[in-house]
């Protein structure tokens, strides 16, 4: 049985290809039809703000491989409802359908997952 | 499945180690190595922290890193080489690098 | 046990130093190492033109010799590796650079070796910051 990935992205997406290369580890794990999981913590929730304008920094738009994700077969995506309260951020207003977890959901989502990849 | 979380960022400057430690299992250990072994400088209130980890949760730090800093590790806390570094990450079901 | 290998750090980074100490008492302690896998901006440690001073540790050498010695699988994210200015001879050419700076024992390839090494190993461990 094919192990399952925890992609763990910490990084906002303007602070370098990071946040970008995170999510290009996830997208090529979904296009192998491997079993991955894709959590935002810290400021990595700040990728899913709204209204962003990559632009403004001459940068592609992150938001659009976001919601590639799921055509990746990548559809289990958390956020830390801790991360998402100490920046401001509602989770209605995301710009991807993504699980909120509390700290104690998510030691147990870390604790399932085969192994663990944290940027 | 116990993770072994490994942290190499000064906490003093870096959120990774309070964010690590509110994810912490109750079987899971942590790896302090490079600047994250600043946390047990002495009378710092990361050091008092994680001397008040629960016993469950092994606490390990990189011996060259502290040697490299003069610093000396707290009973609770077991030193490795990179052997024991290896060995660990064999016990731990998975390894997690805050990277 | 099997170990898969990423690094995510430079080489002057304290971390690549770290990989390449894990990775060496791992082969002495018996183990396994399925594959090296560099991203990011660990790229540069498959550079072979960094010059390191003659009293500094050179780090993408003692990589290059460690890969060669043990002869393990040592791949290098290509795209990571475009972006950073790391190509093959075969890259230059493609895109009309002077010269490359990847060579053997180093391999270009995707994201996809990331993960089947993940998949063939026991433990994935992986490097960076500092």
């Amino acid at each position: 049985m094919a192990k399952s990935l925890l992609i763990i992205s910490r990084q906002s997406p303007w602070s370098g290809p990071s946040a970008r290369e995170a999510l290009d580890i996830a997208l090529a794990g979904g296009a192998f039809d491997l079993p991955l999981g894709l959590l935002f913590l810290d400021d990595g929730v700040l990728q899913l703000a709204p209204a962003q304008q990559p632009a403004a920094v001459q940068q592609k738009d992150l938001a659009a491989n976001l919601q590639a994700l799921p055509l990746f077969g990548v559809e289990s995506l958390y956020a830390s409802a801790r991360s998402l309260q100490e920046r401001g951020l509602e989770p209605r207003a995301l710009t991807l359908a993504v699980e909120v977890l509390d700290d104690a959901a998510l030691i147990a989502l870390i604790d399932r997952y085969d192994q663990v990849i944290t940027l | 499945m116990a993770t072994l979380h490994v942290l190499s960022h000064s906490p003093f400057t870096d959120s990774r180690l309070s964010s690590c430690l509110r994810l912490l299992g109750p079987a899971d250990g942590l790896l302090l190595c490079g600047d994250a072994v600043y946390a047990l400088q002495p009378g710092s209130a990361q050091c008092q922290a994680l001397d008040l980890m629960p016993d469950g949760i092994g606490l390990f730090a990189l011996d060259e890193d502290l040697g490299a800093r003069a610093l000396t590790a707290p009973a609770r806390i077991q030193v490795v080489d990179y052997p024991g570094f290896v060995e660990l990450s064999c016990r731990f079901d998975k390894v997690n690098s805050w990277l | 046990m099997k170990f898969a290998i990423a690094l995510f750090a430079p080489p002057h980074a304290p971390s690549s130093r770290r990989a390449l100490r894990f990775a060496q008492a791992a082969l002495a302690g018996g183990h396994q190492i399925v594959r090296l896998f560099f991203y990011q901006d660990a790229v540069h440690n498959a550079s072979s033109n960094v010059v390191s001073a003659q009293d500094e540790l050179d780090t993408p050498a003692e990589w290059r010799e460690l890969v060669h010695q043990q002869q393990l699988d040592g791949v290098v994210c290509i795209a990571a590796a475009l972006r950073r200015g790391i190509l093959n001879e075969q890259e230059a050419q493609r895109y009309g650079r002077s010269a490359g700076n990847l060579e053997a024992p180093w391999e270009l390839s995707g994201l996809g070796q990331l993960h089947e090494a993940a998949q063939t190993a026991d433990r994935l461990i992986c490097f960076g910051g500092p």
